[in-house]
């Protein structure tokens, strides 16, 4: 793929590849047949395939807002096209479409009008700012973690609601079963927790040497990420000690991933008063 | 097309006419043997608990089969007066017949609507008759399209989703709760028979353990062993409840036996949020329906899985429509095909019977005037002779053609047989 035809691809092409993808899977849930699925998986894949070459061609940073937005959105796609592809008879991509087209939007709110940059090492991966990268990673890495729970509590949460009114299985949109939902809960909450407090600490370690400018210790940024830290510790308290029901840990797991979304955009010069 | 389907069902006969007219296999190869030997027919017998159906196909050139004949052959078959058996018999010819069997194959035309277990036995059947010589170009070529449309119809509609009874309900609800079931307990309290059968669809996820308590220890017994569970004293009944996922409870006992206060403090904390589902097929009820939070302990009655299994029911009714229509679609297609297939051969030789026609006079007509002529002259004379031949034939064979569109050309075809003294 030239660097010509990778310029031309724009948020508006995997945005929107991944919105037909979601209306595809929306008209399944009401006429089935397989003609949605395919279709829908081909959008999909298309949306995956341009979101790609974009990353791939623009190079953003996962330490600024804007990238760590675009690439989350990124992987959360390749979750949805697992699942889609794994769980064909479920309505996975209902659920994990909207949030990646909703963090695409939300880059793009955020977006700086991307450099296009040649294929060389990006110059925020370069030199002393490999530990601010080693950081936004991590943090990155949590966050995928925590979309996963997410969007596992929001499934738990309409799959109890379910179970509680006595609605007839499946409907249309078939889920998995509550164990599964809350194994994939359990399993990202394990990933996510020791990534998002080694990327704490590694921020920390920043802060601390002065290698960071412009956040200080109460700025948006550190106050929520650490407050994200605090929401999980109470989060895998409850889970493996507290016994408390599962309903009000898929909550506090919605309310975790609202704290990581602040943590994600608070480091915007609009969020931080225009002081970055 | 000489095909027929005669027969009956649940709506046409009852069972106890249905159970003396049921086919064992000694009783299906003897009658698909007198069939083909008897009526130059190929057929094929469709015996279930539901319809007992015999698909014949003869020549088209012979006089179709129909109730009376069919009926003393039955009779013949089952010792049952054959009076008895007509009124109660459907017949279904050509076109009708086809789409008749596409419609038994899907489950359209069973008491369970979008049943899958009848594509099942119309394979089997089809595949027996095959066994026993008895299928031909026509039932070779209808059957398996038969099990092709219904394998479209369940998977292109939404006919067959779900289950519809209310004990396999159960299994729709604990597959909401439950992914695996290696690592499952199933708690059986009493002994009653809708329990049993909800059981026996459970069993089919094959939990790790049955757990069978009842007041009665022998009746315990007795459950247990058919089910292959262990056992439990009826005053341990909090320690199953701890212990088990998954709970069928069918007591005659005339009011609850878990109480909301009972289960709130021996069991719920014994189970360490772990999720639990309870049936409870008692009436009057087992289990406090406060017990039911949806989240840690969902609690269903008789009640809910009944209405489950009716709007299951709703729901599949409401694809009839569209898998009404793809079966109309494919029994064109079938009899167009079919038709086609069938008008080949009559277009064949009634080409070449007026080939023939056409060299009897014109070549002795050429010969005569051989001299007379020249080459020009006669190649003119032949191509007039041609186009007369087809323009004469264009009519019937265009009629023959558009009449298989309609699903009607087998009288057509017999008819410029007589015509034209072609062979049958």
């Amino acid at each position: 793929m030239s660097a010509s035809v990778l310029q031309n691809v724009t948020h508006s092409c995997f945005a929107l590849s991944y919105l037909c993808a979601l209306l595809l899977e929306l008209g399944r849930t009401f006429w089935p047949g397989k003609g949605w699925r395919v279709a829908g998986l081909a959008f999909g894949a298309a949306g995956l395939v341009a979101h790609s070459a974009f990353i791939l061609f623009h190079q953003p940073t996962p330490a600024a807002p804007y990238g760590s937005l675009l690439l989350l959105a990124w992987v959360l796609a390749l979750f949805y096209l697992y699942g889609t592809v794994h769980h064909a008879k479920q309505a996975w991509a209902v659920f994990v479409l909207p949030v990646v087209i909703g963090l695409v939007g939300l880059s793009l709110a955020l977006a700086t009008a991307p450099n296009a940059s040649e294929f060389t090492v990006p110059e925020w991966a370069a030199g002393d700012r490999f530990w601010g990268i080693v950081h936004g990673l991590l943090i990155l890495g949590a966050s995928v973690g925590i979309s996963v729970s997410f969007l596992a509590s929001l499934m738990y949460l309409l799959q109890a609601r379910r179970l509680r009114k006595k609605l007839a299985p499946g409907g249309a949109v078939p889920m998995l079963s509550l164990e599964r939902i809350e194994t994939m809960n359990r399993r990202a909450l394990n990933v996510a927790f020791p990534l998002l407090t080694a990327g704490l600490l590694v921020g920390t370690l920043l802060l601390s040497q002065g290698h960071v400018t412009g956040d200080n210790w109460l700025s948006l940024k550190v106050l929520t990420t650490a407050a994200l830290w605090v929401v999980f510790l109470v989060l895998l308290y409850l889970r493996y000690g507290g016994h408390v029901p599962a309903r009000r840990l898929a909550l506090l797991s919605i309310a975790a991933f609202a704290i990581l979304l602040v943590a994600l955009v608070a480091a915007h010069p609009f969020a931080e008063g225009g002081a970055k | 097309m000489n095909l027929r389907a005669i027969g009956c069902n649940v709506e046409s006969a009852a069972v106890e006419l249905r159970e003396k007219l049921a086919f064992d296999a000694a009783k299906t190869q003897r009658a698909l043997a007198e069939l083909t030997a008897r009526f130059a027919a190929e057929a094929v017998v469709l015996g279930t608990c539901n319809r007992v159906e015999i698909y014949v196909s003869r020549q088209e050139t012979v006089a179709a089969l129909h109730v009376p004949m069919m009926a003393e052959f039955l009779s013949e078959i089952h010792g049952v007066p054959a009076s008895a058996i007509a009124p109660h018999l459907y017949e279904h010819a050509d076109a009708s017949a086809a789409k008749h069997l596409f419609r038994v194959a899907s489950g359209l035309d069973s008491v369970v609507l979008g049943e899958t277990q009848i594509a099942g036995q119309v394979k089997d059947a089809f595949e027996s008759a095959q066994k026993f010589g008895a299928t031909g170009p026509l039932l070779n070529a209808l059957f398996p399209n038969a099990l092709r449309v219904s394998k479209r119809v369940r998977t292109e509609t939404g006919i067959a989703r779900g289950h519809v009874s209310v004990s396999s309900a159960a299994v729709d609800f604990v597959q909401q709760v439950f992914s695996s079931f290696a690592d499952k307990t199933v708690l059986v309290i009493g002994a009653g028979k809708m329990g049993r059968l909800t059981l026996k669809h459970l069993a089919e996820l094959k939990p790790a353990a049955v757990l069978v308590t009842n007041r009665n220890p022998e009746r315990a017994a007795s459950v247990a062993k058919e089910c292959g569970g262990r056992v439990l004293p009826w005053d341990r009944l909090d320690d199953a409840l701890a212990q088990a996922d998954i709970v069928l409870s069918t007591t005659g006992a005339p009011e609850p036996i878990v109480s909301a206060r009972r289960y709130a403090e021996r069991v719920r904390p014994r189970r360490g949020g772990r999720p639990q589902v309870i049936f409870d097929m008692a009436v009057p009820r087992d289990f406090d329906p406060d017990i039911h939070d949806g989240d840690a302990v969902s609690v269903f009655n008789v009640d809910d899985l009944g209405r489950v299994a009716e709007a299951r029911m709703a729901e599949r009714r409401k694809h009839l429509p569209a898998a009404e229509s793809l079966i109309e679609s494919e029994v064109a297609k079938f009899v167009g095909d079919w038709n086609r297939r069938a008008n080949g051969p009559v277009i064949g030789q009634l080409t070449s019977e007026v080939d023939k026609l056409r060299d009897g006079i014109m070549v002795p007509l050429l010969a005569k005037l051989n001299g007379k002529l020249s080459d020009a002259e006669k190649a003119q004379i032949e191509q007039a002779f041609r186009l007369f031949q087809n323009k004469l034939l264009h009519g019937p064979i265009a009629a023959l053609h558009a009449s298989s569109h309609e699903g009607q050309s087998g009288g057509l075809r017999e008819a410029l047989r007589k015509l034209f003294g072609l062979q049958g």
